[in-house]
């Protein structure tokens, strides 16, 4: 008999976003949810050492539910997630949201302003639903910490 | 600044995980800014031929973040030319800059970071030079046959190397042989902090004292399987000694040795498969011991 127990940490694989601005929204998303709105329960997976083939990363990412956010439809990161560890838990496409939000103004990859750090929130609430939701559903054994205050 | 920055096509680690990762992502966006070209590593690795008319087109610099150089293996396994290499952690100790856990960079890193960057394109295209004439010699291609315990990965080179039980190897070359420790001391170690070479011209014993190594856990001699002359000692490993941990059996090498008795003395030795064997059984059993 194989006994298994519920991991304890939810991994977030932020694609690199090097070439897109969307690229930038993800990885300050995924940064605002591990330090500010889920600290202790979130781990960020690093893509490149993923993808190099670091055997803790992709164990770890075989064991955890693993929450993929990427920039663009070309999902890096979810897609790299299957294609070493398993299924995804939960994916994000950043370029997807922003056309169902409405926003086709051109946005800044490396010095994000007002409006890339309003929409960098929205995409980390986004995460934020998809982890509660992996909790609602009893995939962790442990509860979200309580959020800092904005 | 004494190079051509639109002639360079850029392949950075963009890690996320640490602050040495956002600032590679940052230089390799300062650099494009003056016309470099960019890869992006992640999306390279899916689709290389996205890329191949960029990277036909330029010099290819790689800036890795950390000291696990995710952007170079990746250059490295895909046969990249790499014509520079920087290195963000290494960069900031050279300036007495203590990197920082938190990803997000600090702007004062930066500035300094690209204060340094004109110096550190032109020194490492001297220093690529040299390694290039050492890596004839000891080619820099290894096959490894690799194992898994728990979620640990151990690699040993399927042909070429010899070992001793202290887990050192040596890679023998006609009369001189590279010595160095094996994946699994590196593993068991943890990082490495520090390489104590031996004085270039001693005699060395075999199964005699050829350096040392310390690391965040534990301090080890790197166990000699020949005897010889030093000849050389990696002095890279002596400014990174984290290459052991990079890359145990080719850039963490330790020390060059003059062979005084090949013929005899390897029949002390382990071979590959040989050291596989008995790797993996120590391995399996010390698991067992720990985690029943």
């Amino acid at each position: 008999m194989t006994m298994r127990t519920k991991p304890k940490f939810v991994g977030v694989l932020s694609c690199s976003g090097e070439e897109e601005p969307e690229g930038t929204i993800a990885r300050n998303a995924v940064r605002l949810v591990m330090e500010k709105y889920r600290p202790g329960i979130t781990v960020s997976l690093c893509l490149p050492l993923y993808l190099a083939g670091d055997s803790g990363e992709r164990e770890f990412a075989k064991l955890a539910p693993v929450i993929a956010v990427d920039g663009c439809e070309k999902a890096c990161a979810k897609l790299s997630t299957e294609k070493y560890s398993g299924k995804v838990s939960g994916a994000i496409d950043i370029r997807a949201l922003l056309r169902e939000w409405g926003v086709d103004d051109h946005l800044s990859r490396s010095r994000p302003g007002e409006l890339e750090w309003e929409l960098t929130e929205r995409v980390a609430q986004e995460i934020v639903k998809k982890i509660d939701s992996l909790i609602q559903e009893g995939e962790l054994a442990t509860k979200p910490e309580k959020e800092e205050a904005n | 600044m004494g190079v051509e920055m639109d002639k360079l096509v850029v392949l950075p680690c963009n890690g996320l995980d640490k602050e040495a990762g956002a600032l590679a992502r940052e230089l390799s966006l300062h650099l494009t800014r003056q016309g470099a070209k960019l890869v992006c590593p992640v999306l390279y690795q899916r689709s290389p031929a996205r890329y191949k008319k960029d990277l036909a087109w330029g010099e290819l610099l790689v800036i890795d973040g950390c000291k696990t150089g995710c952007a170079s293996k990746l250059a490295r396994e895909r046969g990249l030319k790499i014509a520079r290499r920087l290195n963000v952690a290494e960069m900031l100790d050279k300036m007495g800059i203590k990197g920082q856990k938190d990803p997000v960079p600090e702007t004062g890193h930066l500035s300094a970071l690209l204060s340094l960057l004109p110096d550190m394109l032109l020194l490492r295209k001297e220093e690529e030079e040299e390694e290039r004439f050492e890596e004839i010699l000891f080619s820099e291609s290894v096959e490894m046959k690799e194992f898994m315990v728990g979620k640990f990965l151990f690699k040993v080179p399927v042909a070429g190397y010899y070992f001793n039980e202290n887990d050192c190897w040596a890679r023998v070359e006609g009369n001189l042989a590279r010595l160095g420790v094996s994946d699994y001391v590196q593993q068991s170690a943890a990082d490495m902090v520090f390489f104590d070479p031996p004085e270039i011209g001693a005699e060395i014993d075999q199964f005699g004292e050829a350096g040392s190594l310390e690391s965040t856990k534990t301090a080890l001699d790197i166990i000699s399987p020949f005897s010889g002359k030093v000849k050389a000692v990696n002095h890279r490993l002596v400014e990174n000694p984290e290459l052991v941990n990079l890359d145990p059996y080719l850039q963490g090498w330790a020390v060059e040795l003059e062979l005084a008795d090949f013929s005899s003395e390897r029949e002390l030795l382990m071979d590959c498969n040989e050291y596989y064997s008995y790797l993996r059984e120590k391995v399996e059993r010390e698991f067992r011991e720990k985690y029943g």
